[in-house]
């Protein structure tokens, strides 16, 4: 039951990620990312973590993608029309990405014996996904780089500002 | 087949895809969509490997946080980038953008 739902939430996200690549209007590219960031939720969902799942949402869908559709919109790109896609697919250098993902796939699947001999126990896998833990985490132990992530955005903020003034 | 690497292999080929999406397009917004793609494969991954490998409960939840901050400030910089880029070239293609060629 668990493993269809995950393999039906996969296929959408992929399905997704395909449309991305492959829709030639960036306004539907964007688009569908949305619809990709919602499946890559309810995969959050299916592993037990629903604070990253509702973070995923309103982050990613709710103000990454909108940023990046505004942006879209702003640039006025009615004639950004992509070239031929479809005909370099099996070009000489698509083959190495070829080999890259079946690699990866290799590793995917050669991983997987190693899930049977984890460390994690039903105890600590109960409390997987609680919000008070990473509350704690982020600040407590590891308040620097939570810090250190705020003066990264606050930096990101002013370097954009920056560039893209009219001067 | 279980489920560990039912994740690995979604975010594998997601990960594919992102790449393949950053190779192929020319278009500038369409490769920072692409590398949001990546982001997103990277973060299922680490979500899968603390949810069955590792022991302590919060780490790749906090590491998946910290990516999606990153996300954030890589779409205002790459945006405002692209922004100053189209008004100076009239064009978001990358062929537009060689001047370093030299």
């Amino acid at each position: 039951m668990g493993l269809l739902a995950i393999i039906i939430c996969g296929g959408a996200a992929l399905a997704c990620a395909l449309l991305v690549i492959l829709s030639r209007n960036t306004v539907h590219s964007a688009l569908w990312m949305v619809g990709n960031c919602l499946a890559l939720a309810v995969l959050f969902l299916l592993l037990n973590s629903q604070f990253i799942a509702i973070l995923q949402v309103i982050v990613y869908a709710g103000a990454i993608m909108m940023f990046i559709i505004y942006a879209i919109m702003m640039l006025n790109l009615r004639e950004a029309g992509e070239d031929e896609f479809r005909k370099s697919l099996l070009s000489g250098r698509f083959i190495v990405l070829f080999l890259f993902m079946i690699c990866l796939l290799a590793l995917g699947l050669g991983l997987s014996p190693m899930a049977l001999k984890g460390e994690m126990g039903p105890h600590s896998l109960a409390k997987f996904g609680e919000v008070n833990l990473i509350a704690n985490y982020i600040f407590v132990q590891g308040i620097a780089a939570f810090e250190l992530v705020s003066v990264m955005l606050t930096a990101a903020v002013v370097g954009a500002v920056f560039l893209a003034r009219r001067d | 087949m279980n489920c560990l690497s039912t994740y690995l292999i979604i975010s594998a080929l997601l990960f594919s895809l992102g790449l393949l999406g950053i190779l192929q397009r020319r278009n500038l917004i369409g490769m920072l969509i692409s590398v949001e793609l990546l982001l997103n494969a990277a973060n299922l991954n680490f979500m899968a490997y603390n949810r069955f490998l590792v022991s302590d409960p919060v780490t790749g939840q906090v590491i998946t946080l910290f990516v999606m901050g990153l996300a954030a400030a890589e779409a205002a910089i790459g945006l405002s980038i692209i922004l100053a880029l189209y008004r100076k070239m009239h064009s978001i293609n990358i062929e537009a953008a060689q001047k370093m060629k030299g």
